[in-house]
């Protein structure tokens, strides 16, 4: 239940529902002025759901079964919240965040 | 029913919300204030630094003092300096029907501390889930007013059609009433796990207050009896009646420390004086999400171990998880942030959801607004901007009464609910708009000062810096929340105004 | 439940009909609710089958619940009538099995 067990968790958290907002009509039209095809549509919401089964993974791989559940849904509201933002605020930045969060997740599980 | 269940939840979502809304906003806040007890009670007594007492020496410089003070009570409490609150605080019953009393001690010295008198953080703490009032009265406001939210949340949810669909939305750039909707909605979403979890699990700290029937039915209302079976207090041992020579505090204190791993926390000593005394050794929560004290019990005459208390049968520890889940003690910094976060957002959810309901219910223009709407206008200015109010004037009070003010703690109080009320009487005054953007304002620039005050009146450097980041922060989103609310209203303004022109050119 | 419309302007079109229902509806959900859920934790706590201070704890912790659930039966039911038939007949079994479980289950404490 390190501090960077918890920032491995948001980054995870915030990639994998950053690929499930894109999936939808909506936000991805906000994004990308455009409709997703379905092929980018289903990739997208796999790869989302993908990455947030990965942040539960590492929520019980670095703060076990006590606390990985309670740090898990912690981080995913945080991730959300942001993520909310961005798209309401700054929708441009929603994609560069969403990549740069992966090789953040990688320097916080290096150090967690 | 007429119509659809759907139509009924979202009638019930309505109302409920609006009733507990004002009493539950408090406690979230106050609540989610409390996640940094033990910091807010540090800032608030500035002339204390870490002490490096032993805990068997500090255990007897307390009991020293209980000997002298309170020789006839039936419970000695010697809660042991820690890192974060650097006393020695000693409570004491002298019956058990009477409140209990408390003093807190230099460690250094045993004698009552020189730092300024108060409350601390503890204020905001006993607010969160008494509100200041006769314990009873206030618990059961407090905890029949969690009831309603936990209904609330349930009807909410069934309401929330597009619960999905609409996870990620936030529509700021329609109507007033859709913005604050979708606030309402985005803040309960996103954080919807917190907030079944710490509903449900506040009311359960309340359980045995709000619901003792379980206890009467099985133990004849005897809730003591129920405690020591559960294994979460060793059995009371009736005094003798006759004295007794007890024991040095300090050797058994080591001895339990010696078989717990976990930092002492308290010393409880029943029957004081009493040849049938017993010392308990009081260790912090173990690692692990439930709330459960390790504990040693000893016969303060002979120093035989007369209990020791550690793992739980699972439905207590259930219990007591969710007692452990709510307070967050595990909790490191990240995930502590986490949590006040959380906490953040059930107050915007509320606060939001009581704003709906009146903007959703404003007259059409021309038409003044009902008895029940002013009322709510009133009540929603006053909770929501008042309390912050409240408690920027608290940490103000702490850093400008005079140290040696007599009953100074409850100055701070007074402070607090003298500038809440003033605020709510504006409120009630003017429910305006503009009112909303004025006190916004004054209440971003009462946490603003905090830092600067803070600065002018103590010698402590940076020793602070996270609380007055943190005071500047909530400054910023009241400031910007006020900001936003007058952007509302001037894009309504010039809205009328267009239309009006529309309609004089046609 | 009476219409949002007829709500929000309560004394215009909102008969004492509707507000007697609704202030019924109230009344059963307060006090009804709550007596179920008082009820099912008395019974709980003597027959669930594991030791005393585990049932207290289980049936006290599923008693929150239990009272939830009744006030969403109280406020989704068809009518008033329903709602408090709905209650009145758990409630009525509860307290049957609560006076058996009291004169069977041994509450004395230990001498």
């Amino acid at each position: 239940m390190t501090p960077s067990s918890v920032l491995l968790n948001l980054a995870l958290s915030f990639a994998g529902l950053s690929a499930l907002c894109l999936a939808m009509d909506r936000h991805h039209r906000a994004i990308f002025h455009g409709s997703p095809s379905r092929k980018r549509a289903r990739a997208l919401r796999w790869t989302g759901w993908c990455g947030i089964a990965v942040s539960f993974a590492a929520a019980i791989l670095t703060a076990d079964w006590n606390f990985g559940p309670v740090q898990w849904l912690g981080s995913l509201t945080g991730a959300a919240l942001v993520l909310v933002g961005l798209v309401s605020y700054r929708p441009g930045w929603v994609r560069p965040a969403a990549i740069l969060a992966l090789p953040l997740a990688a320097v916080a599980a290096f150090l967690a | 029913m007429r119509r659809g269940f759907r139509q009924s939840m979202a009638w019930l979502h309505t109302w409920s919300g609006l009733v507990t809304g004002w009493v539950m906003f408090c406690v979230f806040v106050t609540g989610t204030a409390t996640y940094y007890r033990t910091d807010i009670s540090l800032w608030m007594r500035p002339e204390l630094r870490a002490a490096a007492v032993a805990p068997g020496v500090a255990a007897e410089r307390g009991a020293a003092y209980l000997k002298v003070h309170a020789p006839k009570a039936v419970s000695w409490f010697v809660s042991l300096p820690q890192e974060d609150r650097p006393l020695i605080g000693v409570y004491w019953l002298d019956s058990f029907e009477a409140p209990i009393r408390q003093a807190s001690l230099d460690a250094e010295t045993g004698q009552p501390t020189t730092a300024r008198a108060t409350q601390g953080g503890d204020f905001l703490y006993r607010f969160h889930y008494e509100l200041q009032m006769m314990p009873m009265l206030g618990r059961w406001i407090v905890g029949a007013s969690a009831l309603v939210l936990l209904v609330a949340l349930v009807s909410g949810i069934v309401t929330h059609r597009r619960i999905f669909a609409d996870f990620f939305t936030f529509r700021r750039d329609r109507s007033a009433q859709r913005g604050w909707l979708d606030a309402h909605n985005v803040t309960g979403v996103l954080a919807l796990p917190f907030h079944l979890m710490i509903t449900y699990t506040g009311i359960v700290t309340l359980a045995f207050t709000l619901m003792p029937w379980g206890i009467a039915s099985a133990y004849r209302g005897d809730e003591m009896r129920f405690y020591v079976e559960a294994g979460q207090t060793p059995a009371w041992r009736a005094a003798a009646g006759r004295p007794a020579e007890a024991l040095p505090l300090a050797p058994l204190v080591d001895r339990a420390r010696a078989e717990v791993s976990e930092p002492l926390e308290m010393v409880i000593v029943n029957n004081p004086g009493d040849a049938a005394s017993t010392v308990v050794a009081v260790f912090e929560e173990p690692k692990g999400l439930a709330h459960r004290h390790p504990q040693v019990a000893f016969e303060a005459v002979s120093g035989e171990v007369v209990a020791r208390l550690g793992t739980l049968k699972p439905a207590a520890h259930a219990f007591t998880s969710f007692l452990g889940l709510h307070e967050a003690h595990f909790a490191g910094p990240a995930l502590r942030g986490l949590f006040f976060l959380c906490g953040l957002m059930g107050s915007a959810t509320i606060a939001t959801g009581l704003v709906l309901w009146s903007v959703a219910r404003a007259p059409k223009p021309g038409l003044a607004p009902g008895f029940g709407l002013r009322l709510v206008r009133g009540l929603n200015l006053g909770t929501v901007l008042g309390l912050p109010i409240g408690i920027a004037a608290f940490f103000l009070a702490n850093r400008l009464l005079p140290v040696a003010l007599e009953a100074r703690a409850a100055w701070e109080g007074g402070a607090f609910f003298a500038a809440w009320g003033l605020a709510a009487l504006v409120g009630f005054a003017r429910p305006h708009g503009r009112t909303w953007r004025e006190m916004g304002t004054v209440a971003g620039l009462l946490f603003l000062s905090l830092p600067l005050v803070g600065a002018l009146t103590t010698d402590r450097g940076l020793d602070f810096v996270w609380f007055d980041l943190a005071m500047v922060a909530i400054a910023a989103g009241l400031g910007s929340g006020a900001w936003t609310l007058s952007r509302y209203e001037d894009v309504r303004r010039t809205r009328v105004a267009r239309t009006a022109q529309t309609l004089a050119r046609a | 439940m009476p219409d949002e419309a007829a709500l929000r302007n309560p004394g215009r079109g909102l008969g004492w009909r509707v507000r007697a229902a609704v202030a019924g509806r109230v009344v059963l959900a307060t006090f009804g609710a709550y007596g179920v859920a008082a009820l099912s934790t008395a019974f709980l706590s003597l027959v669930l089958p594991m030791v005393r201070s585990e049932a207290v704890a289980t049936a006290t912790l599923l008693s929150f619940a239990i009272m939830v659930g009744a006030v969403v039966w109280v406020f989704a039911a068809r009518t008033l009538a329903r709602a408090a038939l709905g209650l009145a007949v758990p409630a009525a079994l509860l307290a049957g099995g609560l006076w058996l479980a009291l004169a069977l289950v041994d509450t004395a404490p230990p001498a």
